[in-house]
């Protein structure tokens, strides 16, 4: 089956899905290619009795172990950090838990201000306007006035409420002087546009039937098809074809929701698969090659701090991963012995069965030791992450297997990750502070998972932007360097990881990067419409 | 003896429960449950049998502490295959609505799912803020911005 599109965008998830709305018009004919399904949220697993099984299976957010029908193999032998990423119309953002920060300006300059990593061709300020954009689509509850990030505008919603549990863990901070402020989160609460208000249940991994809680599908996949975006799920791309001499993308071939193979002629592609799924795809096709491509892989290191306190808190309550965070150590203080910094982000309790699991840490013991425990852990624990600003470092890469097909007929990818001597310092640090606060909310116990081996969800830097086309793949706009008509709008193009979510950052790129488009082809910008 | 009286054995000594109000996993009736939950992951069941073809006959009659220290054993020499089987247990031990009941007793958890009733929590309180807010900005300003 043949077919010809003006634009065509490979992967669903929150870059693509973003870019397809931004780019859309009646000027220009734009398919979106997605390889996993639509989710129906509104069945979601958390409105069953056995919600907390689907985590291991359906909702497990490592494709290794969900092996949906969607999901190819990924070699995670030399990486301590699994993957941990979603195939599906919404991509990651179907299983995430919403925590929405935003890169601060200095993480766009770490090379000018610290002597490390790499300087981003774009600051803070080029991408506020369009952070601002994505923050009203997906609907964030915040508050303004946060100290330790640039003033910003009224966020869409008021704040997510704390607990008693994240309450304590706030006068811990306090004791410290330390700073802490609400979440922004992509969770609403208030409702609007047909989703209610988030009614704080806790599991947002498991999809929210109230749509209060945002994704990619939920926010942009319906206001693109509106504006005519041909939304295609079920639909895996197999190939790149270039012209000649390796300048242009003629057409993509794909196997579509039958598996019948497909191909579409275009006059623009974007790619917007993550650090590992669009590098997977890149160095599959012979035709391109740059020595860079796949290498600076960044996963943001995470250890978790787990305080256990006296008081039935009942912590379960609430959006788990969105309720408050510091970032009192986030800027480089060289004495401290690393430069860049991290992140504290409260993590709440979680049901029954996963926290006999070990949740974030350790699972239980058995034997006669375990019902102490449980009764020691359930409802009575907040745990803190120190989320380690990552540098780009070569050797940590995605490759690919030529001998090693799935099912589709593509080389199985393989993620080559070690923690450098910068993020070992700076987990060190934070794991004592972290315990510190908890210790200072009043936390009888710590446990320290040293790092959280399933916690790569954050695949970034295998594609990285730059203004010269040696020491990066693509430039401001997510333009690949000598290849007019390829562009990248996910967070493969990331320079540094800062130490926050990308997902923000990345959806205000693909945005900027569609108007970018839009505007070359003589169209009106996204911002005006 | 048959299988499912050992692999009942294998849950009471996982999961004893106390003499108050949890019960052994074993006596609770969940041999098949747990068979159930280890088809769950792969290689789940094959890592059940690998672990009860481990036990030997004379468990049923040892203590609890040798019953214990017998699967330690089998834990250090199988690891992954007992993982597996620990797993299994825990899944079909906290999804067993008399357990949900124990803990609802226990913690006043409300034994129900997340969705559709949620919870019920205070608005933010804004004034909790008013020493970070006095402490002034901290973040770094970048000379080309």
């Amino acid at each position: 089956m043949n077919g010809t599109a003006d634009i065509v965008i490979v992967g669903g998830g929150a870059g693509g899905l973003a870019f397809a709305w931004a780019v859309a018009g009646p000027e220009v004919k734009v398919v979106l290619l997605e390889r996993g399904e639509a989710v129906d949220q509104r069945r979601s697993p958390s409105l069953e009795p056995d919600w907390e099984l689907a985590l291991q299976t359906t909702f497990n957010a490592n494709p290794n172990l969900r092996a949906g029908s969607s999901d190819h193999p990924v070699d995670d032998r030399d990486t301590p950090i699994k993957p941990a990423y979603y195939n599906a119309l919404g991509g990651s953002t179907i299983r995430w838990g919403a925590h929405f920060p935003r890169f601060r300006p200095s993480d766009f300059r770490t090379r000018s201000l610290d002597g490390v990593g790499q300087d981003w061709p774009l600051s803070y300020g080029e991408l506020e306007p369009w952070y601002d954009i994505n923050d009203r689509m997906m609907g964030v509850a915040g508050l303004a006035g946060d100290p330790a990030n640039p003033p910003r505008a009224p966020r869409p919603c008021p704040p997510l409420p704390l607990c008693p549990a994240t309450e304590q863990l706030a006068e811990g901070f306090e004791k410290l002087g330390w700073h802490w402020w609400p979440s922004d989160a992509a969770i609403l609460t208030e409702g609007r546009d047909g989703r209610a208000a988030c009614n704080n249940c806790g599991p947002c991994g498991l999809g929210c039937p109230r749509h209060a809680r945002a994704s990619a599908d939920i926010a942009y996949a319906d206001a693109a098809r509106a504006k005519g975006v041909d939304v295609r799920t079920r639909t895996t791309v197999t190939g790149i074809d270039f012209n000649s001499d390796g300048t242009r993308v003629q057409a993509l071939t794909y196997l579509d929701s039958d598996g019948k193979v497909g191909r579409l002629n275009c006059e623009n592609v974007i790619i917007a698969g993550n650090g590992l799924g669009t590098a997977r795809l890149l160095l599959a096709e012979p035709r391109y090659r740059h020595e860079l491509l796949g290498r600076g892989l960044m996963l943001h290191p995470t250890a978790i701090v787990t305080g256990f306190f006296r008081k039935q808190y009942k912590s379960y309550r609430g959006a788990f991963a969105a309720s408050l965070i510091s970032q009192e150590f986030y800027e480089t203080d060289t004495p401290r012995g690393f430069k860049r910094g991290f992140q504290m982000q409260a993590l709440r309790g979680q049901g029954p069965l996963t926290t006999a699991q070990g949740g974030y840490g350790t699972r239980l013991p058995w034997g006669g030791d375990h019902t102490t425990a449980f009764e020691e852990s359930f409802g009575r624990t907040i745990s803190l992450t120190v989320t380690c600003d990552d540098l780009p470092e070569d050797e940590n890469r995605i490759e690919i297997d030529p001998a090693r097909k799935d099912r589709w007929d593509m080389p199985v990818p393989k993620m080559i990750y070690r923690l450098g001597e910068n993020t070992k310092a700076m987990r060190r640090f934070g794991i004592e502070r972290a315990s510190e606060a908890l210790s200072a909310a009043g936390a009888w116990k710590i446990a320290v998972t040293k790092l959280s081996r399933t916690a790569g969800f954050h695949l970034m830097g295998t594609a990285r932007m730059g203004r010269d086309d040696r020491a990066s793949l693509v430039d401001r706009d997510g333009r690949v360097h000598g290849i007019e008509n390829l562009t990248l709008a996910d967070s493969s193009v990331f320079a540094s990881a800062a130490a926050v979510n990308p997902t923000p950052t990345l959806q205000a790129i693909a945005l900027r990067a569609a108007h970018a488009m839009r505007i070359r082809l003589g169209l009106s910008g996204v911002a005006a419409r | 003896m048959t299988t499912d009286d050992l692999l009942s054995i294998l849950l009471d000594t996982l999961l004893p429960g106390d003499e108050a109000l949890w019960p052994a996993a074993g006596q609770h009736g969940l041999a098949q449950k747990t068979r159930d939950m280890a088809a769950l992951a792969p290689g789940g069941l094959e890592a059940l049998e690998t672990v009860l073809k481990a036990l030997p006959s004379t468990l049923p009659d040892e203590s609890r502490d040798i019953r214990e220290q017998t699967l330690r054993e089998i834990e250090a020499a199988e690891p992954d295959a007992f993982d597996k089987v620990v797993t299994a247990a825990y899944n079909a031990y906290y999804t067993d609505p008399d357990i949900r009941d124990v803990i609802a007793t226990l913690t006043g958890y409300e034994n129900r799912p997340p969705q559709p009733r949620g919870y019920d929590l205070p608005a933010f309180d804004e004034s909790l803020l008013d020493q970070v807010k006095a402490r002034g900005p901290i973040w770094r300003p970048v000379p080309d911005e």
